[in-house]
């Protein structure tokens, strides 16, 4: 009886598996762009050296953003090296999936990634602490000295340099001008200015206009108080990666500026992205704090044309705090599968360490502020644009870029956002203070990191 | 006073049913109206679809997504149907300890969730070289714990009577399970194609996982991208939207019929 | 002699019938399910997983988001839960009236939000509820409130918002089930309930709700089993805020698989602990169901 009930059952394992097995070789064709580095890939890495061209994948998120920039990088690269035998192919995720991709594929031992991975500044130490013989060093082809100094610090882990910086998030305080000035305020009343006499031009702007000074993500302050930690060189930890969080003077003089903000009512909370950005759009808010990528939410009002302007982001009242900072931005890595990178370091060289049109190109098309400092020679860094009033934007926010503090950003900025968010919260509310406030986010943090 | 008794139920009820359609209409009002009236709120058709649509079309390729989603549910849907109904009949209609035993097994697994067990199936389906195929996401949920339950509680209202007259009759084991047990349970396969229609269409974090090329992209994977770039295009995510939501409101629509009377049957 | 012959070609058959999703279940399910339990005890060094020991358990017990996070889930399933199945049973008991006119369009209507798209409809959410959009337009019109309130930014709003948001989207799915049961009862028990002069309440908890009794179990655990493994609504409607008050345990599962610093191990940990609370839920309500 039981050899009986093992045929059948083999039976149904067997169908089962010629089906398994159909889709393995159809798997062969497509599945060899993956380039896994362990076990499995064995033949197909063989397949990929007998072919003419080397297929280099790209991972990368926003169609109209990074993805574009990089089918641009191909397209020069095209251009400059007529001869080479490499095809990129960029796939589009959005960001959040990225990372669950690249996460999954690092923890199976580092399968199925691609060869060159999109990652933000913020997110990218956690990886190289975690993972990084999974990524490949380029501090020996590349010349950093030719990027902003606190895009290569990012990358930097254990003394050597992951990836090609890429966009920076330079920040800028966006203005109407068309409010400040019905207010009584010009451009310069606006340059170089600190956070307290930015509260009390919007007090006097509400007063006039009936709008509001500013506006924010009242469910998520983060990116407002990472901005002005980052513009006096502070963060959630040291150079160390040792958590400064209840013995960070900039620290809580941002919350404290927050909190004077919001009590002082100049700014408009919005609960997510898709309100705010239709609060700038239909004038409810006289500026927005944010990096250059903000101009496209801008422009999407046609009627605003010529209304809008752009000044230095404020400042703290510490010390070391000055009018630039940074908030995002991102960088290309590559990642290490054992195969030789030959191509793809000479790709990336060509075109993000050495050709400036390249970077002319992206600024006027995508929007997209380079980090490669020689660029800013560029002449599209020069173009009067008429939205701002015939200002230069982007030669505004490129004077910034050398100004901006380095900071180590470490392995857990998404907890330390949440924590302090969270904590700020209770604070903003008058529930605790804001030395209450400092000391919960630090030991809701010691609890989470190990 | 029964009069507006009545009144009164069919106005819950009409204000129920707005409620309930006031997103499909905003849905698809929105894809006819530019990002910036969307987040300003606007409640009226505008003359922005067609533009909507073409800057879908010129960022990626949405056709693309809906096929490849399309096949996956075509392929997986019925063989899913057919395994899970074949399974429901063996542990209901061949009693014995052991099988009741591993149903409970099965009930149990229910409850985990997918991100629990999502790190060893990926390297699972790695190393038998299934990774960036369609077939990985078909045959990762051909055994849906759910559908087998509903069929095992479906199977229980067919009287065993009928399967024995075929069995004197001389019919085999497998010919009565197709000739006679599932004819009459058209109504409960509509019920079951609905449920596993809808979790394969708008099935996520699987695909995500396993699917790397932009050719074997999904809809849920489409959706999610376009709406995480910095300047979000909420005109083009709603007429994604519509695209995507279309099918689902089509099949249930043509089988609403049947669907409910597919419960009926399971819960007796 | 001939009787045995016969049960053991049926079990052979029996087997045969469950073998293929059986296979798949054992591939695709178990094999990996195992697989994580061993993940459970590993902690990530240098790039690789290793044996970790008790620290992953030990953490959890020390993790006070994680427990917060059980408290928010339970209190979504506390309130949200017997809400929307009380509603469901409304809808269905009103829509089985089979001379009821338009009955086909509302149940339609009411059971078709189980099938939008979930990005459509959390960016509706966050849109109608925002602080300038229609919700508070119209309370303030009505003079229902003074001033705006700020939904998705107040703790106890935020979480009334899900709430909403979740019983929006399965009350007709449920519905769905308790009007397929309904119609298994008789329409003369009704009546004579009627003859007996019993109001619209008193039928509805003498008759309906003891019939219903099978599928209200099945609804009310399949509920449990979908609150406890909650996600969708807050990671995309507050994205677990204001302040930590909508995370749920399969959100900060999430982020510590994807968003914080990579920790499977953890994660799995904490997996394992919501599939004992729902297997422990399902055993007492399969208890109290029986009785």
């Amino acid at each position: 009886m039981k050899k009986r009930l093992g045929l059948l059952l083999a039976t149904g394992m067997l169908s089962f598996s010629m089906i398994l097995a159909g889709c393995g070789n159809s798997s062969k064709e497509s599945g060899a762009n993956g380039a896994g580095g362990a076990s499995g890939a064995a033949e197909t890495n063989d397949e990929a050296a007998t072919e003419e061209t080397q297929k280099i994948t790209v991972w990368a998120w926003d169609d109209n953003f990074n993805v574009a920039v990089m089918k641009t990088a191909a397209e020069y690269y095209k251009k400059l090296n007529p001869d080479a035998n490499v095809e990129i192919e960029v796939i589009s995720n959005s960001k959040e999936d990225i990372y669950k991709k690249l996460q999954t594929g690092l923890a199976s031992g580092g399968k199925s990634l691609p060869d060159i991975c999109l990652i933000e500044d913020y997110s990218i130490y956690q990886y190289l602490n975690s993972y990084s013989k999974y990524f490949y060093p380029l501090n020996d082809d590349v010349d950093y000295s030719q990027f902003s100094p606190y895009k290569v610090e990012v990358m930097t882990y254990n003394d050597k340099a992951y990836g090609i910086p890429f966009d920076a998030g330079v920040t800028g305080l966006f203005y109407r001008a068309d409010y400040l000035e019905q207010a009584g305020f010009t451009a310069a009343d606006l340059e170089d200015i600190t956070w307290d006499r930015f509260i009390e031009i919007g007090k006097q702007v509400e007063e006039q206009t009936g709008v509001k000074m500013t506006v924010a993500n009242g469910t998520n302050y983060s990116s407002l108080f990472r901005t002005m930690m980052q513009s006096a060189g502070a963060w959630y930890c040291d150079s160390n990666g040792e958590l400064t969080i209840t013995n960070n003077e900039v620290l809580k003089e941002s919350l404290e500026t927050i909190k004077k903000m919001r009590d002082a009512g100049i700014i408009l909370e919005c609960a997510d992205d898709s309100t705010l950005a239709g609060a700038i759009n239909d004038g409810t808010t006289a500026s927005v704090i944010n990096a250059a990528w903000r101009v496209s939410t801008i422009k999407a009002e046609p009627e605003q044309s010529g209304k809008w302007a752009v000044a230095s982001t404020p400042r703290l009242n510490n010390a070391n705090s000055v009018n630039a900072s940074n908030t995002g931005g991102s960088s290309w890595y590559v990642l290490d599968n054992g195969q030789d990178k030959g191509a793809i370091v000479d790709f990336l060289k060509a075109v993000y360490a050495g050709d400036i049109d390249f970077y002319s190109d992206i600024l006027v098309n995508q929007g997209a502020v380079g980090t490669y400092l020689p660029a800013q020679e560029g002449k599209a860094y020069q173009t009067e644009d008429e939205f701002f009033g015939g200002q230069k934007v982007f030669a505004e926010f490129a004077s910034w870029l050398p100004e901006v503090p380095s900071v180590m950003y470490g392995k857990n900025v998404p907890e330390s956002n949440t924590a302090v968010n969270t904590a700020l919260f209770s604070y903003l509310q008058g529930d605790i203070t804001v030395e209450e406030a400092l000391t919960q986010a630090e030991d809701q943090l010691k609890n989470q990191i190990q | 006073m029964r009069k507006i008794k009545l009144l009164l139920k069919h106005a819950f009820l009409m204000i129920s049913s707005l409620i309930c359609l006031f997103p499909f209409y905003w849905m698809v009002v929105g894809a006819t109206n530019l990002s910036k009236d969307i987040t300003k709120g606007t409640l009226w058709f505008g003359a922005e679809f067609m533009n909507n649509f073409r800057a879908v079309q010129e960022t990626a390729d949405i056709f693309q997504a809906v096929l490849n989603t399309a096949t996956i549910t075509i392929v997986q849907v019925p063989l899913a149907l057919l395994i899970c109904s074949m399974a429901g009949y063996g542990f209901e209609k061949y009693p014995s300890k052991t099988r009741n035993k591993l149903f409970n097994v099965f009930l149990l697994t229910m409850m985990i969730p997918f991100a629990a067990i999502m790190i060893p199936l990926f390297n699972f389906v790695f190393d038998v070289g299934l990774i960036d195929t369609k077939m990985s996401v078909i045959v990762a949920a051909l055994s849906n714990t759910f559908l087998i339950f509903f069929f095992r509680q479906s199977f229980k209202a067919l009287p065993n009577e009928m399967i024995e007259a075929a069995r004197i009759d001389g019919a085999s084991e497998i010919g009565i399970f197709f000739r006679i047990a599932m004819p009459p349970m058209k109504s409960t396969f509509a019920a079951g194609f609905i449920y596993a229609f809808m979790k394969e269409w708008n099935n996520y974090l699987w695909p995500l996982l396993t699917l790397q090329s932009s050719e074997n992209r999904t809809l849920t994977l489409f959706l999610s991208s376009i709406s995480s770039a910095y300047y979000v295009d909420y005109g083009q995510i709603l007429v994604s939207v519509v695209i995507a939501t279309l099918p689902t409101i089509l099949i249930f629509m043509t089988m609403q019929k049947h669907f409910v009377s597919g419960i009926l049957g399971a819960s007796k | 002699m001939k009787k045995t012959q016969n049960t053991v070609n049926y079990n052979k058959y029996g087997w045969f019938f469950i073998s293929f999703a059986m296979l798949a279940f054992i591939l695709f399910t178990l094999y990996p399910m195992i697989e994580s339990l061993s993940l459970s005890f590993k902690v990530l060094r240098d790039g690789e997983y290793v044996f970790g020991g008790l620290t992953n358990i030990k953490r959890l017990l020390g993790d006070k988001i994680f427990h917060k996070t059980i408290g928010n889930t339970f209190l979504f399933l506390a309130v949200q839960a017997p809400l929307m199945l009380m509603l469901a049973l409304v809808y269905a008991t009103i829509l089985n009236a089979p001379k009821l006119r338009f009955r086909t369009f509302y149940r339609t209507a009411i059971f078709v939000p189980c099938v939008t798209s979930l990005v459509a409809y959390s960016v509706l959410f966050k849109l109608m509820f925002a602080n300038d959009g229609i919700i508070n337009y119209l309370l303030v019109n009505l003079h229902l409130i003074e001033a705006p309130i700020f939904f998705l930014n107040d703790p106890f709003w935020a979480r009334v918002v899900i709430i909403l948001a979740m019983t929006w989207r399965w009350t007709g799915y449920n519905m769905m089930f308790y009007l397929a049961a309904l119609q298994n009862i008789p329409a003369e028990t009704y009546e004579a309930a009627r003859v007996d002069g019993a109001n619209a309440v008193q039928t509805l908890f003498k008759i309906t709700i003891p019939q219903l009794k099978p599928i209200i179990l099945l609804t009310t655990i399949m509920t449990t089993n979908g609150t406890l493994q909650l996600f969708d609504e807050p990671m995309n409607i507050t994205g677990g805020g204001p302040a930590e008050m909508t995370t749920t345990m399969s959100q900060y599962i999430y982020n510590n698989a994807f968003v914080y610093a990579p920790n499977f191990g953890y994660s799995v940990s904490m997996s394992y602990v919501i599939v004992t609370l729902v297997a422990l839920l399902a055993f007492v309500q399969f208890k109290v169901g029986k009785d």
